[in-house]
Formats: structure tokens, sequence, C-alpha cells
């Protein structure tokens, strides 16, 4: 890993618009330092997750410290899973966050900023379950 | 020997969530442990979701405590932070 190597995030929507909105308000609250990549939506731009779009998304998030995905929804974990069993091209580690959307995005990109390995970003991410917003 | 270190510091504006980020970042830069405290609510400056989760808000005294060898340092880069970013509003 390099020294300025920075944990990538993808986001795994069914919805393109979400992925793309919860990516630019992570890399707003973070300052822009982390590879934040939206896969949201199937292939033909309908809701539904794509292998081939999570695919892409991890190959470009990944600079040398590993790679965190965000699921939408349980079913999103699916496409996932499937994809880091059948694939093995595919950079690592590679760590799926069982995490709320909006807060564990912005949780994981705050610790990948700061610096934090793999293991870190994941425990963010996966920390915010816990976060109350009142 | 572990130092520890406090200042406040009376907010001219809200904390939003952007400066909550760049606050968390900076502290995560310091091995001391960093906490906000907000009348009874106390967030680890480390925790983005617990620093937003304060809802700290103009005109509210926030209190920065650091325990650790680098603990005056990581007060001063947060109460420069918190005296910036609440000015804005950003």
């Amino acid at each position: 890993m390099s020294l300025h190597a920075r944990v990538g995030i993808v986001l795994v929507s069914h919805s393109a618009a979400l992925a793309e909105g919860a990516a630019e308000l992570a890399g707003q609250i973070s300052g822009g330092t982390v590879a934040i990549i939206p896969a949201g939506g199937t292939d033909d731009g309908h809701l539904g997750t794509s292998a081939a779009k999570v695919q892409q998304a991890v190959k470009l998030a990944d600079s040398g410290a590993g790679v965190l995905i965000l699921p939408d929804l349980g079913s999103a974990v699916l496409t996932v899973r499937a994809l880091l069993t059948d694939t093995g091209d595919l950079p690592g580690p590679i760590e799926i966050a069982d995490a709320p959307f909006v807060e564990g995005v912005v949780a994981a990109t705050v610790a990948a900023a700061s610096g934090g390995d793999i293991t870190a970003v994941l425990a963010a991410a996966e920390e915010a379950r816990h976060a109350r917003k009142l | 020997m572990p130092a520890s270190c406090e200042r406040a510091i009376t907010l001219t504006g809200d904390l939003h969530a952007r400066p909550a980020g760049a606050l968390s970042v900076t502290a995560a830069k310091f091995s001391s442990a960093v906490a906000l405290t907000v009348g009874s609510s106390r967030a680890d400056a480390k925790s983005v979701l617990g620093v937003m989760g304060l809802g700290a808000t103009s005109g509210q005294r926030v209190t920065v405590t650091a325990d650790g060898p680098d603990a005056e340092a990581a007060v001063a880069a947060i109460i420069a932070i918190l005296a910036a970013a609440t000015r804005v509003g950003a």
C-alpha cells in the first residue's frame, strides 16, 4: 500500500440517483479525498442492481488500500456476493458493510479520508448502525 | 506521561455536516482521544456521526477535551475548525 493510498468506497443501490446522491454527499462531508464510486441501477437504466456496474466500480475505487462495498438493501448483497464469489481478478481486500446506507457511507468515507485501513473503514461503517440522529 | 487538555468555544453558527466531517478527519490524525461536550451530550470527535448527532447550534458552548501525547495540538486544531467552520454556517 502506498503512503497516500486510501480505501475506496463503492455504493451499490437499486437506484442510480440514490447511489450518485449518497456519493456526492459523502464526498462533500469528507473533503473529496476518497474515491466514492456509485454503482446504481441496472445496465439498461432501470431500478435494480448490475454485477457489471459493481465490478467496474470496484476497479475504479481501488487505489491499493482495498475497497468497501455498501449495499442499500439486502437484495443488493446478492449481486455483490455473486460477483465476489465468481470473479478472481478483482483487486483486494474487498469487504461488504452491514450498515445503513447514508450514515454508513458518511462514516466510512471520513474514516478513509483519515487514512484508516480497510478494517477501520469497515468498522466505522458498521458502527453507524448505532448512531442516533436525535 | 499522557497529557490532558481542555478548551471551550462558543459557536457563532450551527455545526453542519461539512465542518463535522472536517473536524472528524482532523481529530483522527491525532493519537490522543478527543471528545466534544455540548451541555449534557458528549461525542467522540473522531466519529463524524457522533459529532453531527450533537446537534450543536449557534450560541452553544462546546468544550473540546483531549487526552494523550498530542492533546494540546489536537484541541488547538479542533477549536480552530469550530471557529472557522461555524462562522460561515457551512
